[in-house]
């Protein structure tokens, strides 16, 4: 009997999930012994064949080639298998939706008119579950190694495949204190940027030191490995329950425990709360404008 | 899940202003059973729905017609839901519609949009009924004694009373009440008789430093001149409602409304003079100068009765209208623990939160700022209240007229838009027909993600009414609720949505007229709007 097939796609994204895959080193053979790698990023060939037992995406929907080879890789797998926050829930590239095509492109490519040859961009960035159905996502930007290697494993052997869905704070490895104790101040009287900080406390919850850790909104599983270092979680694996928006939530989460005020100055709040989530929010674009409308 | 629906007329109040059997047509299609009563209390008709309930199998009721205000505070409204209940429906999912002051008396003269409004209502109610999960109950013995907070005539008279019908009784005052007891001029022998008494005991100097509990087994820590001391009671009866630092020390602990001047105040004057929202704890009405001695007599002898009907039950059921944790969900992030104004959340040593149901007053805060969905209440849940949002925006709307969603807090701005009907009655002219309400629990339990839902689905402007600043039910849901809504615009205004789409409305529970204005207003403001409503893309 021959080995299930695998192949691997990169859509709209930076090639990192893949290189997230590359790190698994040796962990790749066990994959590579397990099925036959007919199509990806590395070994070059050009189209995705029409049958392939496991498909693997990488990136969002940005353009009309990347929907045009994901209803290709829809019809050919018989598991499609969705990596990164990207092709989960439209990725960090998906804050364009903030803004009208129009103006997207006027500031990337000014106003002469670009190659015809170029793939024309869609008016928004979308999430591939936006048009095909997906039978395992891991989020992430990019995912844990051990969580896009256990996903494909699960997928070539057809085991079911489930993701914690609890929040960061689950694993990480810091301790609350005053969070514990009810008071109706806040934990911290301002939110901080991280290099305003003279000293960042290596043990106790950065919340609690007014920095906008985005912990509480985001679904455990990378290790916490962020906060470890001593760096707030920016949330890159998205919420653990897919129909709540992150931004949303960061805002009914924190305006218990900041001071909505010092939040309202944050430089980005918008940036903040759906950094990786965009196209998967309520309005996952702008609405436009009757002006943008007519014009 | 058989569902039933009984739509009152109301003794020919609903039937005037709306086609019953138009209302009813979108249920027909869910319900087992859908039929117009002339009265939901009529014996006969209650007889009615509990075969139905025994013998046809429904296990959800809505009753369409009076305000739920009104059906959770009447006696006889009580006795109603207790036969349904001991018929077999969990009171989860019994459910009103309320026809009677918010369609019918709201929008006179407008029978089309008025009946459509009506159906939706009734859908929404309907979904409440069949989505709910059932609620559990906890059955107690109550204790009879009875804390009397303040000692005035009425306080006296009262304490006589349970005295007599064999109760404990505990006066409490600020200053020396046994001395004022003593010094009292009229109805000296009812004062001598409450002093002597050997079940009645005064505490002197006595403020409220801690409690918890419910009707018919409060715990109450009373430090006074005497030190401290924690006593337990049944109920609890305000002989001082007009005292700022009781009602302040009750607040912090239990469910004590309180009007504009600041003075506690029964929940329903009309229907149940006493009762509070917490039903063990009753108010004497505030003295005015010169009240006659008959009416304070009288006064305390309903206040005394209410408890007594309340503490002379062998059990009383209390049905859980908390929260409640999915432990696969719970990351122990400690917002609730946070958010929590009544010390009911925690987290146990594996990072899990629980909660403390006596605390716990359902109020929804913590469900709204636990990021996981960890957290839900059984009485108002996420998903209900989602798909209530969705369920009003299909009402039909005539081409042209805007759609308003106005989130109502139940301690403030739903019996705000009852009290509308009587404003509504007087002017003769009724409020726009395309406002739907939905009720939610406390303002506190407003969740963004039903703000960005309402202008998803399509309604032009979003309206959330909560509790005037110092007055909220629980203490500080409003607030809590304005820093989300607050920042909240942020985000609509990054999709160019007009944030002058969403309204906060600050409101006390009898003001109908203001109630009127801002439905109003809304619609003014919105007209002149252009830039993009909801409907996302
Ligand atoms: S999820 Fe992150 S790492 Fe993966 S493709 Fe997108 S941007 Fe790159
Ligand atoms: S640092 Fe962040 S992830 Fe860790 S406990 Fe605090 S909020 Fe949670
Ligand atoms: S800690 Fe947060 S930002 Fe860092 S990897 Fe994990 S989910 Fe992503
Ligand atoms: S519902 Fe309100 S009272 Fe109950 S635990 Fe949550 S925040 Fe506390
Ligand atoms: S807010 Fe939610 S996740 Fe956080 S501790 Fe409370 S229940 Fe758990």
């Amino acid at each position: 009997m021959s080995k299930p097939t695998l192949a691997t796609v990169s859509l709209g994204g930076c090639e990192g999930c893949h290189v997230a895959l590359l790190d698994a080193h040796e962990g790749l053979l066990d994959i590579l012994g397990m099925a036959d790698l007919v199509h990806s990023p590395f070994n070059g060939t050009e189209t995705i064949p029409d049958r392939v037992d496991v498909v693997m995406v990488e990136g969002a929907v940005t353009t009309e080639e990347d929907l045009r080879r994901l209803r290709a890789c829809r019809a050919a797998a018989g598991t499609l298998v969705a990596i990164g926050s990207c092709a989960v829930l439209g990725g960090i590239g998906g804050l364009r939706n903030l803004s009208p095509l129009s103006q997207v492109t006027h500031v990337a490519f000014g106003d002469t008119t670009k190659s015809p040859l170029l793939p024309r961009l869609l008016p928004n960035v979308h999430a591939v579950t936006d048009y095909v159905a997906v039978d395992i996502s891991v989020a992430g930007c990019a995912p844990e190694t051990e969580l896009v290697v256990a996903a494909l494993v699960a997928a070539i052997t057809g085991q079911p495949h489930e993701l914690p869905r609890r929040n960061l704070c689950d694993e990480c490895h810091r301790t609350k204190n005053t969070l514990l104790m009810h008071s109706r101040e806040f934990v911290s009287d301002a939110v901080y940027a991280l290099m305003e900080l003279d000293h960042i406390d290596e043990d106790s919850c950065l919340l609690e030191q007014g920095l906008m850790c985005m912990g509480p909104m985001t679904r455990e599983g990378c290790g916490a490995k962020c906060t470890a270092m001593n760096v707030p979680c920016r949330g890159c694996s998205g919420p653990s329950r897919l129909d709540f928006e992150s931004g949303g939530k960061a805002v009914d989460a924190l305006a218990a425990i900041l001071p909505a005020g010092a939040l309202m100055y944050l430089e980005d709040l918008i940036g903040t709360g759906y950094r990786f989530t965009m196209p998967v929010s309520v309005f996952p674009a702008i609405v436009d404008t009757e002006e943008s409308d007519n014009g | 899940m058989a569902l039933g629906v009984y739509l009152s007329r109301c003794g020919g109040l609903v039937d005037a202003a709306i086609d019953v059997d138009e209302a009813l047509a979108n249920v027909r299609e869910v319900a087992a059973v859908a039929c117009v009563v002339d009265d939901v209390f009529d014996p006969i008709v209650v007889a009615a729905i509990e075969s139905d309930i025994r013998e046809g199998g429904v296990d959800a009721v809505v009753l369409a017609g009076n305000s739920a205000e009104h059906l959770s505070k009447s006696l006889s409204a009580g006795h109603l839901t207790r036969r349904l209940v001991s018929a077999g429906v969990n009171p989860n999912r019994i459910v009103v519609a309320n026809l009677l002051e918010q369609v019918a008396l709201a929008h006179p003269g407008d029978r089309i949009g008025a009946t459509r409004k009506a159906a939706g209502i009734i859908d929404v109610a309907a979904l409440f009924a069949t989505m709910s999960p059932e609620v559990e109950s906890i059955d107690l013995e109550p204790k009879r004694s009875v804390l009397v907070l303040g000692v005035t005539t009425e306080a006296m008279i009262a304490a006589q009373r349970l005295l007599q019908l064999g109760y404990e009784v505990v006066i409490a005052d600020r200053g020396n009440g046994s001395a004022t007891a003593a010094s009292a001029t009229v109805l000296k022998s009812t004062s001598a008789f409450v002093r002597g008494h050997a079940r009645c005991k005064f505490i002197d100097g006595a403020r409220l430093v801690d409690g918890d509990g419910w009707l018919g087994d409060y715990h109450i820590q009373i430090q006074s001149n005497e030190g401290s001391r924690r006593i337990v009671v049944g109920g609890i009866l305000i002989a001082r409602p007009d005292s700022a630092e009781w009602v302040a020390e009750l607040r912090e602990h239990f469910r004590v409304d309180v009007d504009d001047d600041g003075f506690a105040r029964p929940l329903d004057p009309h229907n149940h003079p006493a009762e509070t929202i917490d039903p063990g704890i009753m108010v004497v009405p505030v003295r005015v100068d010169g009240t006659a001695h008959r009416d304070k007599v009288a006064a305390a002898d309903s206040v005394a009765m209410a408890l007594v009907l309340r503490l002379s039950q062998t059990t009383v059921s209390h049905y859980g209208d908390t929260s409640a944790v999915d432990e696969a969900l719970c990351g122990g992030c400690a917002t609730c623990v946070r958010t929590c104004a009544f010390g009911a959340c925690t987290l146990d040593e594996n990072g899990r939160s629980h909660v403390d149901v006596r605390r716990c007053r359902g109020c929804g805060k913590c469900v709204v700022s636990c990021p996981v969905g960890a957290r839900d209440i059984v009485s108002s849940p996420h998903d209900y209240l989602i798909e209530a949002v969705r369920s009003l925006s299909r009402v039909p709307v005539d081409v042209g007229h805007a759609r308003v969603i106005g989130f109502l807090c139940g301690g403030c701005g739903y019996p705000a838009a009852d009290a509308a009907s009587e404003f509504v009655a007087q002017r003769g002219q009724g409020y726009p027909v395309t406002f739907m309400p939905l009720r939610i629990p406390c303002g506190g339990r407003l969740d963004t993600l039903y703000v960005l839902e309402a202008f998803k689905v399509g309604f032009d402007a979003v309206c959330v009414y909560r509790c005037r600043q110092g007055h909220c039910h629980n203490l500080i849901g409003n607030l809590d609720m304005d820093r989300r809504i607050n920042l909240l615009r942020a985000v609509l205004r990054s999709r160019n949505i007009d944030d002058a789409r969403l309204r906060i409305v600050d409101i006390s529970p009898t003001e109908g007229e203001r109630f009127v204005e801002s439905v109003e207003e809304i619609y003014v403001s919105i007209a002149s709007l252009t830039n993009g409503k909801g409907a996302a893309v």
